[in-house]
């Protein structure tokens, strides 16, 4: 099974789960829970349920093509599911034999991981998935997102799609894994995770990126002000990749990162209590 | 009757399920005893999906006898011991018959009135309260809601089985409605069953590749362990916070093994214990001192007939030691000391400067407590150690397992060829972690260990962190239990309070509150941790406080003279000199300090008294000293028999103002000599 073929029966799976399948966002994230898709619809009280894939990127983990699982972009294949369901791991078990794995012959455990993201004000509580001691899954029970309790209580399902194609395939090497039956992943990304890891590192301009930054945190104020909440989201993540570049050039001092991290902080957490009390 | 609860959950962490589960147990057992229904045989078991509870209770509550009082006895019964009308006035509106009505003695007096017998409850029905209020009840270190659920737990709860003897205990909890039924393994034998009791649910669990006790597992673990490395003589390293997670982790435990590549042997054994076990949950495995190029694993599965869960595991660890060669390699690219000025970049604490600072400040800790210590020891080789301390957090290693700070230190200047004496302090410094763990081998390790966790605490302090409750963010407390462990454990015989002294100069002028200030919240902080590591040793309370009583400047002291006190307890002397303490200090309570004067001294018992006590004196103020306080003790005990012929001929209130004080002035050198090994006037007799 190739990266494609893995996709379409995520999508196919989740869409008779009766998902929305959704695009991937137009703007870098460093997880598929930071999109629009994920953040503001867990926030309000009606039910959703969504998949999609979401190129997420790490510029740190970066490492010019020479490591065979580290990339400084991956996919995640990202599922929303809100109220979370009360057979939501038979359903997720389902959707691994559906994609061939036979779960009798292998170790598959629900090993504790809890999830927290500072910048956005969110943490939940579940497990990493692992099988055979490959993590493949992250399973969440949000609790909180932009500093809001979160109910009713959405589950995330967050699939890394290059690990779990490694599984299926057996592969050791990511560049190794076939994206189609002719393309492979060393074709489409190879040339990509080299020359990124290098801007990542080495070429990024500091000074351009830190008054972007601040540019763009006074920007999201503004549009706070104004009520366009969804802009100001927008340029929340912006201001997030910035940071995780500036973080990635090693220009951010521990006192700086804390400093930065509360700076995006406290415009998300304004962004989610006004879209809470407007869909209240 | 059998009872038998299980809770059906989704994987809860290891951590949380031993905890939960005596909770559980202890309010079913209390909630059952405050409603007079008898309870045996208590027992737990579990597995991260299940919290079981089982035992024997009562059917019913014992019956009740309650009396109902009517009129007093003279109104209700007339000259001749006949039911007035207002005796059969009572009967009526109570439904009692007439005959039934007794005379009752209470305490205001005699009574007409009835005894009535209260039929007990069955249990059932009292458990179909108390089961969902235990539950809900129950506390987790972490806790989650779920669905549309309000309650809260450790995470969802599947299903719950509820029986008393054979028959369903009705209630629910959330959107759970107990039933009589259970699954077995959730991925092999997810089928139903309904057990008829304990045995049964046992039995028939087993048989669909679940072993609901946690001893049976632990027990089966070890031994496929024993057998998959008897052929290679060989044993696993010893982890046991691993082995408890694990026994939690599976249902149906299967251990493997599973092998890599020779050549990552070369990376320390740190490293690779490490990568195995996090994120993998995997042992390594030991001959003797040498690692071999295998490791254990146990899955949740009744067997690995194909081989792909070793195979998987295999996979995964050769990427996990790729990385891991990847970072030592990068590391050891550059000289590891030449790293030391990078250290300006780490910020330690923002008020307390960069870690280059910190490094700075313990040298001139270690180069002061380094003279202090006995042995001919260079202080030049715990000023480099000291150097070298905090440069690993710099290292990629670190930042990839930051549980090997301080360890991969001394590995990397070990690489570089920095002395034993040094890399072995820098390796060991972080120990102990907690009150289990060993202390630094090394005399510069325990050096190197003090100064680190006392740079912590008194810059907190000085800087205002407060500790109280579950609130210790710097992890103070740990770091004061580690400095009290090394020196007792190592036997180091030095004034804290110098020490805190000398750090405090060290920090300079930075801090708002006074030197003394900090100084006073840092003892007083460490008699706290003091009294807590000895009571979790399982010394006496009173004890405790007796032997910290004199002060804690010495902590080896403080030792000594809680080992010297427990020693007495079995003595015949103990009950007999406590009491004197006791009367001594009675008779002193809220008296000035005088002096003696011998020419006073005019009774025999006094001027013998004086005598005795100052030959003791002499002689036990050098054994106090050298820390011999059980010696000390023996010989103080000698005045016994003196003390209790002066208070037996002697009187101490004389109505000559200047004998009385002289005679106090006495009984207080006394006291001073005895307050000097302990309080024993704080000791609780029975």
């Amino acid at each position: 099974m190739s990266v494609q073929e893995l996709i379409m029966s995520l999508q196919r799976f989740w869409a008779d789960q009766g998902c929305y399948l959704a695009q991937p966002y137009d703007l870098e994230v460093g997880a598929g829970t930071m999109t629009p898709d994920t953040f503001f619809r867990v926030l309000d009280k009606r039910p959703w349920k969504v998949a999609y894939v979401q190129p997420s990127r790490r510029p740190t983990d970066g490492r010019f093509g020479e490591n065979p699982h580290r990339v400084q972009k991956h996919f995640q294949y990202q599922v929303i599911i809100k109220p979370s369901l009360a057979d939501i791991q038979d359903i997720y078990l389902e959707c691994l034999s559906a994609l061939g794995i036979s779960l009798r012959d292998h170790d598959l455990r629900f090993d504790e991981d809890n999830w927290e993201s500072p910048t956005v004000g969110a943490w939940g509580v579940g497990w990493q998935v692992l099988l055979d001691g490959l993590e493949i899954t992250q399973f969440t029970y949000f609790q909180q997102a932009g500093g809001v309790d979160l109910f009713p209580v959405p589950v995330e399902i967050t699939y890394g799609l290059e690990r779990l194609e490694m599984f299926l395939e057996g592969k050791e090497d990511i560049y190794d894994l076939k994206w189609s039956e002719d393309v492979s992943y060393r074709d489409l990304r190879f040339v990509e995770e080299k020359e990124f890891s290098a801007y990542n590192f080495d070429l990024a301009d500091i000074n351009m990126l830190r008054r972007s930054f601040n540019m763009n945190l006074k920007e999201g104020q503004r549009l706070i002000d104004k009520n366009a909440l969804l802009p100001a989201y927008d340029v929340c993540l912006k201001c997030s990749h910035l940071f995780n570049l500036l973080d990635s050039r090693g220009a951010i001092s521990v006192t700086e990162r804390v400093k930065m991290i509360a700076q995006i902080r406290a415009l998300v957490i304004q962004i989610a209590q006004k879209y809470v009390a407007r869909e209240a | 009757m059998e009872f038998l609860l299980e809770v059906n959950t989704e994987e809860m962490p290891g951590s949380h399920i031993k905890a939960a589960l005596e909770q559980l147990a202890l309010k079913i057992e209390e909630g059952l005893v405050s409603e007079n229904v008898h309870v045996s045989r208590l027992l737990t078991y579990g597995t991260c999906r299940r919290l079981v509870v089982t035992g024997s209770f009562a059917p019913e509550q014992e019956d009740r006898v309650e009396d109902v009082t009517g009129p007093p006895k003279a109104v209700a019964y007339d000259a001749d011991g006949k039911p007035t009308a207002a005796a059969i006035g009572f009967a009526k509106k109570h439904g009692i018959e007439l005959e039934s009505l007794v005379v009752l003695k209470t305490e205001r007096g005699e009574y007409a009135g009835a005894r009535k017998i209260i039929k007990g409850r069955p249990t059932r029905e009292i458990l179909e309260n108390l089961i969902p209020q235990a539950i809900l009840s129950l506390s987790f270190p972490k806790m989650m809601r779920w669905g549309e659920n309000q309650l809260r737990f450790s995470r969802p709860i599947k299903n719950i089985l509820c029986l008393c003897g054979e028959k369903t205990v009705n209630f629910s909890v959330g959107q759970v409605t107990s039933c009589d039924w259970t699954q077995g393994h959730k991925i092999f034998f997810p089928e139903k069953i309904s057990p008829k009791g304990l045995s049964e649910y046992k039995k028939s669990l087993a048989g669909l590749s679940v072993i609901v006790d946690p001893d049976q597992r632990k027990k089966i673990i070890r031994r496929q362990i024993g057998k998959k490395l008897s052929p290679l003589e060989a044993k696993i390293l010893p982890d046991d916070e691993l082995l408890e997670k694990l026994i939690y982790d599976v249902e149906s435990p299967y251990v493997f093994l599973g092998q890599f590549p020779g050549e990552y042997l070369k990376l320390p054994i740190e490293v690779l214990s490490t990568a195995m076990r996090e994120g993998q949950n995997l042992f390594s495995v030991i001959k003797g001192k040498k690692q071999l190029s295998y490791f254990i694993g146990v899955a949740d599965t009744p067997k690995d007939a194909k081989g792909l869960i070793r195979q998987g595991n295999e996979r995964v660890l050769r990427a996990r030691l790729e990385d891991a060669r990847f970072f030592w390699q990068q590391d050891l690219r550059i000289r590891f000391s030449r790293r030391y000025d990078d250290l300006d970049r780490i910020v330690y604490q923002e008020k307390l400067g960069s870690y280059h600072d910190k490094t700075q400040r313990l040298k001139k800790i270690c180069s002061y407590l380094a003279g202090k210590m006995d042995a001919k020891l260079k202080k030049k080789q715990a000023m480099e150690a000291a150097e070298l301390s905090k440069i690993d957090l710099l290292t990629d290693m670190v930042r990839e397992f930051p549980s090997l700070q301080g360890r991969m230190g001394g590995l990397y200047a070990k690489e570089e060829g920095i002395p034993f004496q040094v890399w072995k302090a820098v390796y060991e410094h972080y120990q102990p972690t907690s009150l289990e763990d060993a202390v630094p081998s090394t005399v510069n390790g325990a050096v190197l260990s003090i100064a680190d966790k006392l740079d912590s605490i008194v810059g907190a302090m000085g800087v205002g962190v407060e500790v109280s409750g579950s609130k210790d963010p710097f992890g103070l407390r740990r770091n004061a239990q580690g400095i009290c462990k090394i020196i007792i454990d190592k036997k180091l015989d030095f004034s804290l309070g110098r020490l805190l002294d000398k750090t405090l100069k060290v920090y300079g002028e930075i801090f708002d509150g006074s030197k003394a200030l900090i100084k006073k919240q840092c003892l007083d902080f460490f008699r706290g941790r003091l009294q807590h590591i000895y009571e979790h040793q399982g010394y006496r309370y009173d004890f405790v406080n007796a032997a910290l009583a004199p002060g804690i400047d010495n902590i080896y002291h403080t030792y000594l003279r809680l080992k010297a006190l427990d020693g007495l307890k079995e003595s015949a002397q103990f009950e007999p000199m406590i009491l004197i303490a006791k009367r001594v200090n009675n008779i002193l309570k809220d008296q000035p300090m005088y002096r003696v004067n011998s020419e006073l001294l005019y009774e025999k018992q006094e001027r013998e008294l004086h005598t005795t006590f100052s030959i003791i004196m002499d002689n036990v103020q050098a054994m106090i000293a050298r820390g011999e306080f059980a010696k000390a003790q023996r010989m103080v005990f000698r005045i016994k028999s003196s003390v209790n012929s002066f208070f037996d001929h002697v009187l101490v209130m004389a109505e000559d103002k200047r004998l009385k004080q002289n005679r106090l002035a006495l009984l207080q050198s006394i006291s001073k000599l005895l307050t000097q090994i302990a309080d024993y006037s704080q000791i609780v007799l029975d």
